[in-house]
């Protein structure tokens, strides 16, 4: 209905209406896209927040810069742990491929901060996220709780004795950047 | 330390424990390449962790950047995109970032804000 007219405009039909005029139902779609590349800009908005002095301000060309590169770090550390998986034969790339993958990277600094928010996450403070956080990971059941389900497929065996940490929960300091 | 959802199962994942959206951090793995087939649920949670290490490093290395130029130019406290290009350039473990920064200069643009910030800074 109302095709050639372009002055007639109908919101509610999918094609309806002139290009000219329905610019506006494109950013829903790019949007999409944008989502699957990126993190959310706010998220990293307050990362970046944290980090600065209280009078710091953030340009936003500054942090849609550190958006992208956040996504550049992710498919980088992935892409190494993803070889690494590939070469022992092993199809999920799981938290230990992840941490090899740093430090064989340089970023040695983050191992023991993460090795530390593993084993607080490990221990189980995080009930209500640890149905979220799940994902692939398939539950067999019988209900073992976040402790021992994880010790069986995530002891660090490439001599990153995780072991050591547990049991600390204290907050970790920023490393390696002053 | 109590939060609402945390006995329900509800939590979100905005309000969880994790900074960022494990979903999302999920798809990025994903995109990285085609032999990425599956992820233990671990996963995410390492890199929503160790995002916010990335991003507290590039930031922080960026504003030490930015005042150190401060003392040579006009003082201004807004971080930009040039304080995390250079400090991605600075930094040897960022090397894997330099073509990002020097390939998309002219990606996003924001004259008009950066104006806008750059004229408040103005007056010392």
């Amino acid at each position: 209905m109302a095709d050639g007219q372009g002055s007639s405009r109908s919101p509610a039909s999918p094609n309806g209406g002139g290009s000219h005029e329905s610019g506006g139902d494109q950013s829903p779609r790019s949007n999409v896209r944008e989502q699957d590349r990126f993190l959310p800009i706010a998220n990293i908005s307050r990362i970046m927040k944290k980090a600065l002095p209280a009078n710091g301000k953030i340009a936003k060309d500054a942090k849609e810069t550190v958006q992208e590169c956040v996504s550049e770090f992710i498919s980088f550390i992935t892409s190494e742990a993803s070889d690494k998986c590939q070469r022992e034969k092993r199809k999920t790339i799981n938290g230990d491929d992840l941490l090899w993958a740093m430090a064989t990277l340089g970023f040695e600094d983050y191992i023991e901060p993460l090795k530390v928010y593993l084993a607080r996450y490990r221990e189980g403070d995080t009930k209500g996220t640890s149905k979220a956080a799940d994902g692939s990971t398939k539950r067999d059941g019988m209900q073992p709780g976040p402790n021992s389900q994880l010790a069986h497929q995530g002891s660090y065996s490439q001599g990153m004795n995780y072991g050591n940490s547990q049991g600390q929960h204290m907050m970790v300091p920023m490393q390696g950047t002053e | 330390m109590r939060q609402a959802g945390a006995y329900s199962g509800i939590l979100s994942r905005k309000t969880g424990p994790h900074s960022l959206p494990l979903a999302r951090i999920k798809k990025i793995m994903k995109k990285s390449s085609d032999d990425v087939k599956m992820i233990s649920g671990e996963a995410p949670i390492v890199f929503s962790k160790a995002c916010e290490l990335f991003i507290e490093e590039l930031t922080k290395r960026a504003w030490i950047i930015m005042t150190n130029n401060n003392m040579h130019e006009k003082r201004r406290s807004t971080l930009q995109k040039d304080d995390v290009a250079s400090a991605i350039i600075a930094t040897d473990v960022f090397d894997f970032l330099v073509n990002l920064v020097s390939n998309t200069t002219h990606d996003h643009n924001n004259c008009e804000e950066l104006n806008d910030e750059e004229s408040r800074q103005d007056s010392p």
